[in-house]
C-alpha cells in the first residue's frame, strides 16, 4: 500500500483503469479536498454531500480514459465535481443552502473580498456580511471559494470551470465588487 | 471516510461499472476539430468570394453615379457571402471554444487567429481561382443569386440606362464602334475627341470593352470613357487619352 500510495496522480490512473481497488487510493487522496469544495459549494448537509462525492468518485472512474495530462488531475477532478453539483441543484431546482461554511472559511472569504484594515471584531456585523455572500449568484460566490477558501491558482481555476484566465480574473472581480456593493447597501460600516 | 470508499468500490464492483472506452473520446475531440475545420474551409471559401467579388469590381463609379462613396460601397457589398463568411466564422469559433483546451484562450485571441486562417486560407483560394469559379458557377445557374444575391461586374456594367455597357467589339470604324454586349444585344457606340480612352483598353474587334457614357437610342451608346474588361486600364496599353478629332491613332481604330 505504501509503495502505491508514493505513485504520481497519472501512475495510479493507469492502475485503476484495470483494477478498482487502486481507484481507492485516488479516491483516498481526494475525498477530503472533493467534500469540502463540494460542501462549500452545495451547502448540502453531510449525508447528501457524501452521496453526491460518491456519485462523483464514480463519474471519474467511468470518464478515466478521457483525463488528459494536459491539466493536473485534481483540476478535472473538481471540473467534474462542479459540473455534478450544477447537474444536481438543476434536477432537482434547488438552489444551494446557506450556512454551511466555517468561521475560518467565512473570515477568509470576507477578508479577501472586502478591504478590511483590522480584524472582524462585531460578530453581529460578520453575520451580517455572511448574509451578503450567502445572496450572491452561485457563479460569484463559487469563484470566490474556490480563490479564497480553496487557494486555487487562477490557471487551476480557469481548468475547473473551463473558462478563459481573463474571465475568471472578471468574475473574481465582479464577485467582490457585487459583495462591496450588497455591503453599502445593507449599510454595514463595521471595519 | 473510509467507508464511502470502500462502498464505492464495491459499488463500481458489484454493478460492472467500467471506465468508457478511449476511442469515444478521441472520436468526440476529432469530430469537433473536424467541424472546425468544415466550418473553417466554407468560411474561406466565402472570403474568397467576396475577396475575389472586390477585386473585380469598379470602386469608382460612384462618381459617375452621382452617388456618396459610402452609400456606393453600402450598394454593392455582397451580403450575402459576408453573412456567411460571419456565420462560419461565429461556428468556427464555437467549436474551437468546445474542443478539449478550446476554453484555455480568450474570445479575442480564438476571434483573430481564426479571423487570420480564414483570411489567410480564404486569400489562397481565391488565388487558386476557386473564388471566382464558384462565384461565376452561381451566376450562370442560379437565377436568382444573379437577380438579387449579388452585385458582380457583369450586372454593374450591364446597365445601359445608368450609362454602363460592357461588350466585345465587333468592328472598329471611324468614330463609331460596334460591339455585342453581356447578353448578345449589338450596340453601336459613338465616339468623339472627347472620349477618354484608358491606356490599356485595346479598341480591337474580339477585345472586352467596358464603357461609360449615355444610352442614345434602342441600340445606341455615346461613350465618354472606355475601360478595358479588366481593371481600370490604368496600366501600360498601346492606346490611352482622347481620340483626336479624326477618332484615329496609331491603328488603334482599325479591326484586326
Amino acid at each position: 500500500m505504501d509503495k502505491k500510495e508514493s505513485l504520481t496522480d497519472s501512475e495510479l490512473i493507469e492502475m485503476a483503469k484495470q483494477n478498482p481497488e487502486s481507484f481507492g487510493i485516488l479516491m483516498e487522496r481526494y475525498q477530503g479536498p472533493l467534500f469540502h469544495y463540494i460542501r462549500r459549494i452545495s451547502q448540502l448537509p453531510k449525508d447528501d454531500i457524501n452521496d453526491l462525492l460518491q456519485e462523483v468518485f464514480i463519474k471519474i472512474y467511468q470518464k478515466l480514459n478521457e483525463y488528459s495530462e494536459n491539466l493536473k488531475f485534481s483540476s478535472w477532478a473538481y471540473r467534474i465535481a462542479h459540473n455534478h453539483v450544477v447537474d444536481y441543484f438543476r434536477k432537482t431546482s434547488a438552489r444551494p443552502k446557506t450556512n454551511a461554511l466555517e468561521g475560518y472559511e467565512w473570515e477568509k472569504m470576507i477578508k479577501a473580498s472586502v478591504h478590511i484594515e483590522k480584524d472582524i471584531m462585531d460578530k453581529d456585523c460578520a453575520e451580517k456580511i455572511k448574509k451578503c455572500i450567502q445572496d450572491m449568484p452561485l457563479a460569484y460566490k463559487e469563484i470566490l471559494i474556490l480563490r479564497f477558501i480553496e487557494e486555487k491558482e487562477y490557471e487551476e481555476i480557469m481548468d475547473i470551470l473551463k473558462k478563459p484566465k481573463g474571465t475568471v480574473a472578471t468574475l473574481i472581480r465582479r464577485g467582490k465588487k457585487l459583495l462591496a456593493e450588497k455591503i453599502k447597501e445593507q449599510n454595514i460600516n463595521c471595519f | 471516510m473510509k467507508n464511502l470508499i470502500q462502498d464505492t468500490i464495491d459499488k463500481i464492483e458489484r454493478q460492472h461499472i467500467t471506465p468508457e472506452p478511449g476511442w469515444k473520446y478521441l472520436m468526440k475531440n476529432y469530430s469537433l476539430w473536424l467541424l472546425f475545420a468544415i466550418v473553417s474551409i466554407l468560411a474561406a471559401l466565402s472570403f474568397s468570394v467576396v475577396f475575389d467579388n472586390a477585386e473585380n469590381l469598379d470602386w469608382d463609379l460612384y462618381q459617375f453615379m452621382h452617388q456618396g462613396r459610402f452609400s456606393y460601397f453600402l450598394s454593392i457589398i455582397p451580403y450575402f457571402w459576408i453573412t456567411l463568411v460571419v456565420a462560419f466564422l461565429v461556428a468556427a469559433l464555437f467549436e474551437i471554444r468546445k474542443t478539449e483546451t478550446g476554453y484555455r484562450y480568450s474570445w479575442s485571441k480564438i476571434l483573430l487567429i481564426t479571423m487570420g486562417s480564414i483570411a489567410i486560407f480564404g486569400l489562397f483560394v481565391s488565388f487558386l481561382g476557386f473564388g471566382g469559379k464558384l462565384n461565376s458557377k452561381l451566376n450562370k445557374e442560379i437565377p436568382f443569386y444573379r437577380q438579387h444575391m449579388m452585385i458582380t461586374k457583369e450586372s454593374q456594367w450591364m446597365q445601359p440606362s445608368k450609362g454602363f455597357l460592357a461588350g466585345t467589339i465587333i468592328s472598329v470604324a471611324k468614330n463609331k464602334l460596334e460591339i455585342k454586349d453581356l447578353n448578345d444585344k449589338r450596340w453601336d457606340v459613338s465616339i468623339d475627341d472627347k472620349t477618354l480612352i484608358r491606356p490599356s483598353a485595346n479598341i480591337y474587334q474580339n477585345e472586352m470593352i467596358k464603357i461609360i457614357g449615355e444610352k442614345k437610342g434602342e441600340d445606341n451608346f455615346k461613350a465618354q470613357e472606355i475601360r478595358p474588361w479588366t481593371g481600370k486600364g490604368m496600366g501600360n496599353g498601346q492606346n490611352g487619352g482622347s481620340l483626336d478629332g479624326s477618332g484615329n491613332r496609331g491603328g488603334m481604330m482599325q479591326g484586326k
